[in-house]
């Protein structure tokens, strides 16, 4: 396997090199960039619990909120549970500001991910969520290639799965730009940082 | 934060040299005695996070020590916990997307702690009885490969103690 380890601090690392981050407290920790990356026309199908019909999900934001995406499956076992329980103690800590967060989980592990894993395992991190699932492999690339993302999922010869994606989380706001990306390992402050950064900038008059 | 040390008796009959001289009855006055080499270690921080209802996978972190240079070769919890435990280290691929793999031994460097953290080394619970819920206690049992093994309490928290 091709790989480069200790990729949390790899990741942070790197990131004010190649971004140019700054500092201060009222700064994004997340990457931006000068050309956002546009999601706010893709969709794909959102499920519910299992009696209920699937509905056509939009990747963006409710005026006034932050929509976080995330892609991954429920059998993971270290990075999808370290960011969505990063994602938890962040809004925890952000009180009342925290219900204008809004929260997408896209599986990229469809076929193991159906409605009946997603709900219970997102109710586990988030009151307000959005379980996205496509078995159309070819409109999850298109979503996908959107965010810049990617995610493989293949068996073994002793039917292990073996699943990759990327680990970044994304901040959309309600024009469906990506106003921040989150890499893997930002921790909860850092995602409180960015949450609160740009909540405040929206009341500020900025989308 | 738990914190266990653990020292072993590391050096066996079989170390010492005799085991494989010849009949169990065979002396020799030549055998020289040296003081066995008695690693200890040092294991702390280790926490499982809990899981969510429908999830089957866990991980178990910590830190451990060890005085002389070994590796950690194996982990196991007990099949009321889970069917299989194996150690894994999650990756970054080069088109940076994250994946894991088995670890069949995970080098250890004389008193230099080794870290299982989120995104790195981590000891994987595969198919769950049950969920993780706070509070509980995971024990693992860790094997090195100087073939010693010791047991470690894991506390199942929601975050990193």
């Amino acid at each position: 396997m091709k790989k480069t380890s200790r990729l949390a601090t790899l990741v942070l690392v790197s990131l004010p090199l190649l971004f140019g981050c700054a500092s201060d407290s009222t700064s994004l920790m997340g990457m931006t960039r000068e050309s956002p990356l546009e999601v706010g026309m893709t969709s794909l199908p959102e499920v519910f619990a299992s009696s209920e019909s699937e509905t056509s999900f939009t990747f963006k934001a409710q005026t006034d909120e932050l929509l976080v995406v995330f892609f991954g499956y429920t059998m993971c076992p270290d990075i999808c549970p370290t960011s969505l329980s990063d994602f938890r103690a962040a809004l925890r800590r952000m009180g009342s500001d925290s219900d204008r967060i809004d929260l997408a989980f896209v599986t990229v592990d469809p076929e193991r991910d159906t409605a009946d894993k997603l709900i219970p395992f997102l109710s586990t991190y988030a009151t307000r969520f959005h379980a996205i699932r496509t078995t159309d492999f070819s409109q999850l690339k298109s979503v996908q290639d959107k965010f810049l993302v990617k995610s493989s999922v293949t068996t073994d010869e002793t039917g292990y799965v073996q699943v990759t994606h990327t680990g970044t989380a994304f901040v959309v706001n309600s024009s469906g730009q990506v106003v921040s990306e989150l890499p893997f390992g930002i921790g909860s402050d850092g995602m409180e940082n960015d949450f609160t950064v740009l909540l405040n900038n929206i009341e500020n008059g900025d989308k | 934060m738990k914190k266990l040390s653990i020292t072993l008796a590391a050096v066996t009959a079989l170390s010492l040299g005799t085991a494989a001289c010849g009949s169990s009855s065979e002396t020799s006055d030549t055998t020289i005695a040296t003081a066995p080499e008695v690693a200890t270690y040092s294991v702390d921080g280790a926490w499982a996070r809990t899981s969510p209802m429908e999830a089957t996978m866990g991980a178990v972190y910590l830190n451990i020590t060890s005085t002389l240079d070994d590796a950690l070769v194996g982990a196991s919890v007990s099949t009321d916990i889970a069917a299989m435990t194996q150690v894994h280290e999650t990756l970054m691929n080069a088109d940076g997307t994250m994946g894991m793999q088995e670890i069949a031994s995970v080098p250890m460097t004389s008193n230099t702690p080794l870290a299982l953290a989120p995104g790195g080394y981590h000891i994987m619970l595969m198919q769950l009885v049950k969920p993780l819920a706070v509070g509980e206690i995971v024990s693992v049992t860790l094997t090195f490969a100087s073939g010693e093994t010791t047991i470690v309490d894991a506390v199942v928290s929601e975050e990193a103690p």
